[in-house]
């Protein structure tokens, strides 16, 4: 069935942001004519967004509108691939000044600026907006309360506001003071949560009736879990972020994917929702009579088992690097019904600094080497170890786990799985008593930075509960490079690409993790919509803004 | 009037059975035809049995059916040789001359082959659709029996005693009943397997662990308590004023010595009648739990976790759900022929009725 | 009469609050299902979830916890974990459907139910009523998702005359919506009717051997008008007050699994969904809705019989 966040809050479901592929699509416009302006549009959704308030929503469906209704100081360029990783001023003149010591941001907030409801923007709805984030509760907002100097305790209730943002509504000037320099910060600074609404707008979730934003569209009509509407905001101008073309977007949550498929190959939907798995049955139909306007496009989600390096039989490395070597990566991508792209590394192919060495323990499209894996468990003296292999009870996850049990069994291990509960299954495999020995995990990036990922392998990062550290990895080569590594501004990423490759490689020798590739996601329109000048965005998926009705 | 609801005017609380022609009358219509209890009316009912030859196909049917379930072992070790949990993601198979994939690559499992492997395909992960159907079934009908024991002992148990004491112990019963029987048995259920399968179930020292078949066996014959209980009570409650009872007590036999040796026998035709439906049911409802996942949990399979898997694939694959569902219907169509011929040849005019 | 009315609302608010207090329980013993750990993201730090505890309660004794659900329940404001939106707003969303599913099936299970039980008992031992006989026993053996599986591949796949599921309200398209629900109806009738013509067939029966259909008879009436008029109007009054709980029970979730199979966004779908999410507050709802309404139909048809019949009355 559909959807990345059925139930409830996991990986996948949170805010899955992807990369589209290098080789698709292309940015520039193939030609056909195109009306520039107006017309209407309908979106299938096969997950309803959790909220459409700003300062709520948290899964993809959710970032998708919001991103474009609820723009903050920064904001990502409207463009396929890479190129989308981006940063761009939003609401901001600029990109931030940042001190040399990495502590002080500063910016200001462009002049003249509406809402939707014609209200001024002012740079203290800034620090309004975060702590209205804070006391929603919105899923990410251990990035404030971690990074922001102050936030912490105005989340705990200590403090009345964030004593680490100061604004001055005269200026538009917003200074921000962070308790340790962190390079991701700006990427922080561009999520829709930190996008404005109005100071004074009320403290709790309005997804059902969303709040003012500034933004190339606004959100009305919603009837929660059945659909909303996307209106064009005439008002709305920030140099470098589209005016968007389509006069109106209706998006309907449609939860059976072969209906939602159906009506988008018959063209009476016009976009397929990208978080759900195109149902195999119409899959060679679409590639067929479609094909003009269906892509797969891989996202910046890695899936991989993790190990856990601190209980037997995964702390020695030789049983770690049995299983990447037996591991029959295609057979992975059959369960997923090909909708997975075969790898190695942890960092996924668009990111920057996923490396370009070949694996190290075979090429993941080829076979697998069992001899040499179950050589590996003999020499290991860890056959016959009972495992207990966790998994969640989506499709296919659950298929993942069966077929990784059973490698396991092959290679001479005692293993069962243990299938429990989507939405319990982050919570208890994070729980230091339940210590997994291994399991399904994967995760998908909050923002284009390599930094997001490594917070799964960061040392400093093991916490007893909502662990994400599966692996238990605390390896002082991986916490030098992370020291230095993680305060370098994003904007300077590609500056640091190498040393991220290096980590990742050594990463994947070290056998931590078995990994074994990222998601792949539908690009997938009725003939309405221009295919080619439709932007499939890495960070938000469909750019609805980018939209534009064939002539 | 035979149809009028008289099981109301035992006690206010008795709700659901208020529509229902009068538990009690099973019992009495059974007195009034055999008036004297003993051997007789089971060995009249068994010749009736013996002439119901579709009652008789049918069991027969059902008979089969958990005889070859009960083989599933061996059928995967000498026919198809792989387990109900072996992978064959990338395997081949030759069919027809053709070399094919067991799972194609954009995911789509392969159908019915006939052969000793793949009999009846294979699911998304490779894995022998006949193996599993067998290991499922004997999940499923060990569920089903199981819970049908469960129930029956519980139900003959609180029925009776609240039925013969009455009073403050029939009080509490009876409300404890109703509080289970206006819980929607298809909520409560999965309620309770949602919670148990992810935390297992402590009763004293037994500790049962999440994936045990004992967890939904337990839930499905406590869910279905009030439904058996209900009527027992009812009968017990008009059995009680029978002289045999008096004569009993005048003689001083305590109340353990009444309940076994002289109310017990009088409630065997119900039971009897109950016990096929009641496996019937508890199967169905089996398989609704693990549908909705809250029953037998995977990668062990069972009928209702093989078609809630197969579903997604319906339209590819559609032997994913046919096959499991099939035998389940045909399964459960055999204990509920031959329970209803039980019940004829035991005692025409009782009606009894469990929901799912 | 009063007293007796009195009573059975006594009894059933009695039932309504073990119910919540059971629901409430069951999700309290799941591990690591703390609801605090769900609302917040994947990322959040131990301190962001104690907040989070702080806020919603949870750090609360397990008592203080039910009484201030229930207090929200009552006032209307109770709201879900995962989406955190208002309850009773998405119950009274998902009614129409639910409702529209449980009319039309009851309906054709009425009517199927009473016509093939008169049938069966018409031809009492004969070839077709042993035929119907097993075919109602198949109905009552056949899972509504194995039913709702062959109808949805068959009619809506193979020969694609009706919709893959889905639902569509009767105010925005009354052509569509009875489309949509053909199915649904057919497939979650299945079951009644087998149970129905059954339960008919041997209360005509029963009926039949009455002294007072013996003196129709002996009156010289007709056949069918003893028939219509005596027998079959004394044997549905149980088939009546069986349709209202069976209703009852089909509106209070009892469609759960027709819904989800058809993808009909109604309470009982709301239901497996908050299930499986382990979102408490839904769950809790739906529950007592449920019983409410299970409870409700029975105590009127109980009061409704005492009312009829004043022997109940003075018994009770």
């Amino acid at each position: 069935m559909s959807g990345r966040l059925r139930l409830g809050v996991s990986l996948t479901a949170a805010s899955a942001l992807i990369f589209a592929a290098c080789g698709g699509g292309g940015t520039t416009s193939s030609g056909t004519s195109a009306k520039t302006q107006g017309g209407t549009a309908t979106v299938n959704m096969g997950t309803a967004p959790d909220s459409l308030d700003p300062q709520s929503g948290y899964t993809t469906q959710a970032a998708e509108a919001d991103w474009l209704a609820y723009t903050g100081l920064l904001t990502y360029a409207h463009a396929n691939g890479q190129a989308g990783t981006q940063l761009i001023p939003g609401l901001a003149t600029a990109l931030p000044q940042i001190s040399s010591d990495g502590m002080t941001y500063t910016l200001t907030v462009r002049p003249g600026l509406t809402y939707t409801n014609g209200a001024p923007v002012k740079a203290s709805d800034f620090p309004y907006s975060l702590e209205r984030a804070m006391k929603i509760s919105w899923g990410g907002k251990s990035f404030f309360t971690d990074y922001i100097a102050g936030a912490a305790d105005y989340d705990s209730g200590k403090a009345q506001s964030i004593s680490g943002i100061t604004t001055d509504d005269a200026t538009g000037q917003v200074t921000i003071h962070l308790t340790k320099a962190y390079g991701a910060f700006d990427n922080i600074l561009a999520f829709p949560a930190a996008g404005f609404v109005p100071t004074g707008t009320p403290m709790n979730d309005l997804g059902n009736n969303p709040p003012p934003g500034v933004g190339s569209y606004s959100i009305t009509n919603v009837v929660p879990n059945q659909s909303f509407t996307m209106q064009r905001n005439t008002r709305f101008n920030i140099p470098g972020i589209p005016q968007g073309h389509l006069q109106t977007i209706n998006v309907h949550v449609q939860s059976n994917t072969l209906t939602e498929a159906q009506q988008v190959l018959n063209n009476q939907a016009d976009n397929f929702d990208a978080g759900d798995t195109v149902p195999p049955t119409l899959l060679s139909q679409i590639q067929s009579s479609a094909g003009g306007r269906f892509a797969k496009e891989t996202a910046a989600l890695t899936f991989y088992f993790f190990m856990n390096t601190t209980t037997k039989p995964f702390d020695n490395p030789l049983v770690r690097q049995a299983v990447n070597l037996a591991l029959d990566r295609r057979a992975l991508q059959r369960l997923a019904s090909g909708f997975i792209t075969p790898g190695c590394y942890f960092l996924p192919p668009q990111l920057p600094g996923h490396p370009t060495a070949p694996c190290p323990y075979g090429d993941p499209n080829g076979a697998p080497n069992l001899t040499k894996a179950k050589a590996l468990v003999q020499q290991s003296g860890l056959a016959g170890t009972p495992i207990t292999v966790w998994g969640q009870n989506r499709s296919p996850r659950q298929e993942y786990v069966t077929y990784y049990t059973s490698v396991l069994n092959q290679l001479g291990f005692n293993a069962t799985p243990k299938i429990i509960q989507s939405s319990l299954y982050f919570s208890t495999i994070g729980n230091a008593s339940t210590n997994p020995q291994t399991g399904f995990a994967d995760w998908s990036q909050d923002f284009p930075n390599p930094s997001d990922f490594y917070l799964l392998l960061d040392g400093t990062a093991i916490q007893p509960v909502k662990n994400q550290n599966f692996s238990m990895v605390n390896d002082p080569q991986i916490q030098s490079s992370l020291a230095k590594l993680y305060p370098v501004p994003a904007t300077q990423l590609s500056s640091v690409a190498s040393n991220w490759q290096q980590l990742d490689e050594y990463v994947a020798k070290q056998a931590y993790e078995a990994v074994y590739g990222y998601e792949q996601v539908p690009k997938f329109m009725s003939n309405r919509i221009n295919f080619s000048s439709a932007v499939f965005h890495p960070v938000y998926y469909n750019d609805w803004s980018s939209w534009q009705l064939n002539g | 009037m035979a149809t009028q609801p008289t099981g109301t005017s035992q006690d206010q609380g008795d709700l659901r059975l208020a529509g229902e022609p009068a538990p009690e009358l099973a019992g009495e219509s059974i007195e009034e035809a055999q008036p004297t209890a003993g051997v007789g009316p089971y060995r009249l009912a068994l010749r009736r049995l013996r002439r119901n030859h579709v009652a008789l196909a049918f069991g027969i049917i059902f008979l089969l059916v958990l005889a070859v379930s009960a083989a599933a072992p061996l059928y995967a070790h000498y026919i198809a040789h792989t387990g109900p949990n072996d992978n064959h993601v990338t395997d081949t198979v030759t069919v027809g001359g053709h070399v094919e994939n067991v799972v194609s690559t954009t995911g789509i499992p392969i159908g019915p082959t006939w052969h000793s492997r793949f009999f009846f395909g294979a699911d998304q992960n490779g894995r022998d659709i006949a193996v599993r159907l067998l290991y499922g079934g004997r999940a499923s009908l060990e569920i089903g029996l199981l819970a049908a024991v469960i129930t029956t002992v519980l139900a003959t148990i609180v029925g009776t005693a609240a039925g013969y004491f009455r009073g403050l112990v029939d009080g509490i019963l009876a409300r404890l009943m109703d509080l289970i029987w206006a819980y929607p048995p298809v909520l409560l259920g999965i309620a309770l397997g949602t919670s148990l399968a992810l935390g297992g179930l402590k009763l004293g020292p037994l500790t049962i662990k999440g994936n045990s078949l004992l967890i939904p066996a337990l839930i499905i014959g406590f869910v279905y308590v009030p439904w058996v209980g209900k009527p027992i009570r009812g009968q017990v409650l008009s059995l009680r004023e029978r002289e045999f009872i008096d004569a009993a007590r005048t003689q001083g036999m305590g109340h353990g010595r009444i309940m076994t040796s002289e109310v017990l026998p009088n409630l065997g035709s119900t039971i009897v009648v109950f016990i096929p439906l009641i496996i019937a049911n508890a199967v169905l409802l089996e398989d609704a739990l693990s549908f909705l996942g809250a029953g037998v949990q995977p990668p062990n399979p069972s009928w209702g976790t093989m078609i809630s898997e197969g579903l997604q694939l319906l339209t590819s694959a559609p032997h994913l759900v046919l096959v499991p569902g099939l035998t389940l219907v045909l399964a459960v169509v055999g204990i509920n022929v031959f329970g209803d011929g039980v019940r004829d040849a035991l005692d025409p005019r009782a009606q009894v009725r469990i929901e799912h | 009469m009063g007293r007796f009315a009195v009573r059975r609302v006594a009894s059933m608010l009695l039932v309504l609050f073990a119910i919540s207090i059971l629901t409430f329980l069951i999700f309290q013993k799941i591990p690591n299902g703390d609801p605090a750990l769900r609302i917040a993201g994947r990322t959040a730090s131990p301190e962001n979830i104690a907040s989070i505890r702080h806020t919603w309660g949870f750090d609360r004794p397990i008592w203080d916890q039910y009484v201030i659900t229930m207090q929200k329940v009552f006032t209307g404001s109770v709201i879900s974990y995962t989406q955190k939106i208002n309850v009773l707003d998405q119950i009274r969303r998902g009614l129409p459907a639910t409702v529209s599913l449980a009319v039309g099936a009851g309906l054709i299970w009425l009517f199927w139910g009473i016509v093939l039980g008169m049938v069966s008992a018409l031809k009492a031992g004969r070839f077709s009523d042993r035929a119907l006989a097993v075919l109602s026993l198949a109905g009552i053996s056949t899972p509504v998702f194995v039913v709702g599986a062959v109808l949805l591949y068959v009619l809506a796949f193979l020969i694609p005359i009706f919709p893959n599921g889905g639902y569509v309200p009767i105010t925005q398209d009354p052509f569509q919506w009875f489309v949509h629900l053909i199915l649904p109806w057919f497939a979650l009738s299945v079951l009644f009717i087998g149970f129905y013509s059954r339960v008919l067939r041997s209360n005509v029966l029963d009926t039949m051997g009455d002294d007072y259909v013996r003196t129709a008879r002996a009156k010289g009436l007709s056949e069918r008008r003893v028939l219509v008029r005596h027998v079959l109007r004394t044997s549905l009054i149980p088939i009546v007050s069986l349709w209202g709980l069976d209703f009852a029970a089909v509106i209070g979730g009892g469609s759960i699994i027709t819904e989800t199979v058809f993808n009909l966004q109604g309470v009982g779908q709301y239901a497996a969904q908050s299930i499986q999410a382990l979102d408490v507050p839904p769950v809790l709802v739906i529950v007592m809705f449920a019983a409410f309404v299970v409870v409700f139909v029975a105590a009127l048809i109980d009061i409704l019989y005492a009312y009829l019949d004043p022997r109940i009355r003075l018994s009770a």
